[in-house]
């Protein structure tokens, strides 16, 4: 069910006065409300996807309580092991297993039939990765103490699969979210409209900018080679706006409708093109995700010796190379993340004899050209992610560099699109501190206008929508 | 016990929250109003499939030739010419998947049903299939009857408007405010015999204004979707054979600066099915006009890759040569 969709639309309300029906002194009642919807909500993909969640979900809610009860700390390890080893493994077996088959023959030059392990026939199951990550960090935090394990089964089960972020995040931790659960949330009316606005923001960004940004995108990218320079650059750059209204806005939509429940999930974007470098950058996009890196990769590699250059080094490289994979199971991610760990590492090369000269610690000053410099860099590397192949990837940026021309740039280009782009990011950048462009607009404007907005973006949003795209970070 | 009637009904909830759900009401009440409009005006709008599907309705038991395949089958086959008494449910970026749904949704319908033609054309074997949710998923159930979402049918699934509301907004905009849709003129058949305004005819059919013109193309070869094309296809012969029909498969002219950027491996493989079918099916008749530049001239097209009905009454002439040598 996309979020997008007339069955999200019913599904939506249905659920939420249930919820409310329910009473807010009803934890565990609102809890199996939320549980059972969620299951819904995940089960209408494919309903065999339950039986891998469900799975998953039991695995790791029995380690955190083994890892707690155990007294020697070979028996907790053993029980990490084991949760992390089931993750890991339903991740690399749906997810990646062909693809390290493919390299393998590719690599020792086997043809089909010459090896034992055939590929498999699997779909992959959506979100698998973004609750795959949640529920290991998970048992990690229980194992390092930083959190007490639940020992009640359906809060487990609710964290793990909570429908607005199931399938796409916000990646949360345990600390966050799951403690949530236990407690008695509140109804406050502001927090409830906060919650519609920043779900209509988000349906703006996905259905008006994303969906039509694709259009021109998923056209040039299908046949790079018959497109002229301007054109490959002006889709590249579209790209990064197609990724971020699509992401972004599933964003807004999973944290607006987690309002209405009252549940408060964390930021995952903030306003990226104007990062200043690279590291900027991804402290500012799938902010969850480079947390999450961060907190069980990065940090544990470089912890041991803080002040080994060559360490923290291999560390950013490994960590943007494993960022880069998460994406899926092709080189161009892979590649993708490589480049950003060297143009990170890049940054923190001091220029002058004093550590903190790196452009790392000194960013360049100016609030416009450092934002620009910084997108240059990241629509390069974006060529990369968007292209079917890394052959694909190479031919168009020697096809940028050729200077071909683009005699069908104007057919590409519309009129409203880059108004409401422009719009769009205008609105963002004035609005900044806020969580979306409509946030506290009560404010600020009377009922009738704020109404009146309202009524506009929806006319925009029916008006203008490309056509239906399934959200891009759904295949993650 | 807590009293039921207060737990269980909506004065359980809260003020703010029956504040919040009247606000709510009110705001989605005058959409619900406006989207019923649109939905209603949308249904009343002369397109195509519905006047396709008026003469489906009336004229199923005399129909002998059913023409499916995308825009260019569109474009191409006039029903007013045909030799028999035709239907046209090709419609633009249609697919040999939902040619093949269309097919089996109407056969029934269609007693005296003798041939059917459709197309392979180009880049045919190469494009993938539409998604379950395609849009026009929509007007095949709501004016032809038949489900090509291949799952279980809902109430959303015949809103028009919902289908595609880009598209009909923009068609109701054109039809009631602007009337800038003059130049359509279906037929009874649903097929346009106004249909010469494009990008030829806006650069007057100079030949060397054309060569320089920009046009979509496609290029690149996918051998996966090759292969599941081309399964899918036999898999729809192979139907059409036991439902003993005619089968004419086509191709439609190209206009010479297509002819030029097409990729000769896309042409052999295609070209290669075309023969292996030739082979295989004694009820199958290959109208190959691909490259027919001697009898489609630069004023039979509305652009690269589409005739306009000058073209079409070529085009139509040729397979009722076609039926011809059937019933020969």
């Amino acid at each position: 069910m996309l979020f997008n969709s007339f069955s999200f639309g019913l599904f939506l309300p249905i659920t939420l006065l249930l919820y409310w029906w329910a009473g807010f002194n009803r934890i565990k009642t609102q809890n199996a409300i939320l549980f059972v919807a969620s299951y819904i909500f995940y089960g209408l993909w494919d309903w065999r996807f339950l039986l891998l969640i469900g799975a998953s979900s039991l695995v790791d809610y029995l380690a955190a309580l083994a890892i707690d009860k155990s007294q020697e700390r070979k028996w907790k390890k053993l029980f990490l092991f084991s949760s992390l080893a089931w993750n890991l493994g339903i991740l690399v077996t749906f997810k990646y297993y062909n693809f390290f088959i493919d390299q393998f023959a590719l690599l020792f030059n086997l043809s089909d039939g010459e090896y034992a392990f055939s590929t498999l026939n699997l779909i992959l199951p959506v979100g698998l990765s973004f609750y795959t990550f949640q529920t290991m960090s998970y048992t990690i935090d229980v194992y390092k103490k930083r959190v007490r394990p639940t020992t009640n089964l359906l809060n487990f089960l609710g964290f793990v699969s909570f429908f607005p972020q199931l399938v796409a995040g916000p990646i949360e931790k345990a600390s966050h979210l799951l403690t949530q659960f236990s407690k008695k949330r509140q109804f406050e009316m502001e927090t409830a409209k906060e919650g519609l606005r920043q779900i209509l923001w988000g349906l703006f960004k996905k259905m008006v900018i994303a969906d039509n940004a694709a259009l021109v995108v998923n056209l040039v990218y299908a046949n790079p080679e018959n497109y002229g320079s301007l054109t490959l650059v002006y889709a590249s750059a579209l790209f990064f706006l197609q990724i971020y209204g699509d992401f972004s806005g599933y964003s807004d939509i999973a944290i607006g409708t987690a309002k209405l429940f009252g549940f408060k999930l964390s930021k995952n974007f903030n306003l990226p093109y104007l990062a200043r470098s690279v590291t900027d950058f991804w402290q500012r996009w799938h902010i969850t995700l480079t947390r999450w890196f961060n907190d069980y990769v990065y940090f544990p590699l470089i912890q041991k010796n803080l002040r080994s250059g060559a360490r923290r080094n291999s560390a950013i490289l490994l960590t943007m190379g494993l960022i880069g994979l998460w994406h899926g199971p092709d080189w161009t991610f892979v590649v993708f993340g490589l480049f950003q760990g060297f143009l990170i590492i890049l940054e923190r090369i001091p220029l002058g004899k004093d550590r903190k000269s790196s452009f790392y610690y000194r960013p360049i000053k100016s609030r416009i050209t450092a934002p620009i410099f910084n997108f240059i860099l990241i629509t390069v590397s974006s060529i990369l992610f968007r292209s079917q192949n890394i052959e694909d990837a190479w031919l168009i940026l020697k096809r940028i560099v050729s200077f071909i021309p683009s005699i069908e740039f104007t057919a590409m280009t519309s009129k409203y699109f880059l108004i409401f782009s422009v719009s769009m990011l205008v609105a963002e950048i004035m609005t900044r501190t806020k969580d979306t462009p409509l946030s506290q607009l009560n404010k600020t404007v009377k009922r009738p206008v704020r109404w009146l907005i309202y009524y506009l973006l929806i006319f925009i949003i029916f008006q203008y929508a490309g056509f239906k795209e399934d959200f891009i970070y759904f295949q993650f | 016990m807590p009293d039921l009637r207060k737990t269980l009904s909506i004065s359980s909830f809260n003020r703010p929250q029956r504040q919040l759900l009247k606000a709510c009401v009110i705001f989605f009440v005058p959409l619900v109003i406006i989207y019923a409009v649109l939905e209603t005006v949308a249904v009343r709008l002369p397109i195509t499939y519905k006047i396709i599907s008026e003469y489906l309705q009336a004229e199923a038991p005399n129909i002998k030739l059913m023409a499916l395949g995308s825009s260019q089958v569109k474009s191409a086959f006039n029903p007013a010419l045909s030799s028999v008494p035709a239907i046209t449910l090709a419609s633009s970026s249609q697919h040999h998947k939902e040619d093949f749904l269309i097919l089996q949704g109407t056969i029934d319908r269609l007693p005296s049903l003798e041939y059917v033609l459709f197309e392979i054309s180009y880049m045919h074997l190469e494009l993938p299939y539409h998604s379950k949710d395609y849009w026009k998923n929509t007007m095949y159930l709501k004016y032809y009857g038949v489900n090509a979402f291949e799952r279980h049918t809902y109430f959303k699934d015949k809103l028009v408007y919902l289908a595609h509301p880009k598209y009909y907004s923009s068609r109701i905009r054109n039809h009631y405010f602007f009337r800038n849709e003059d130049s359509i003129a279906y037929n009874k058949f649903g097929f346009d015999t106004g249909n010469f305004q494009g990008s030829f005819s806006k650069l007057n059919y100079d030949t060397t204004l054309i060569e320089n013109h920009y046009f979509k193309y496609y290029t690149r070869e996918n051998l996966d979707i090759f292969k599941n094309n081309t399964q899918y296809l036999f898999k729809m012969l192979d139907y059409m054979a036991k439902k003993k029909l005619k089968v004419m498969i086509c191709t439609v002219p190209l206009y010479k600066t297509y002819l030029k950027k097409r990729n000769p491996n896309i042409v052999h493989r295609r070209d290669s099915v075309l023969q292996l079918i030739q082979s295989k099916y004694s009820n199958v008749i290959i109208i190959d006009k691909e490259t027919d530049t001697t009898n489609f001239k630069v004023r039979d097209f509305i652009n690269e890759n589409h005739l306009n009905p000058d073209g079409a009454h070529t085009f139509t002439t040729m397979v009722n040569g076609a039926i011809g040598i059937f019933e020969q």
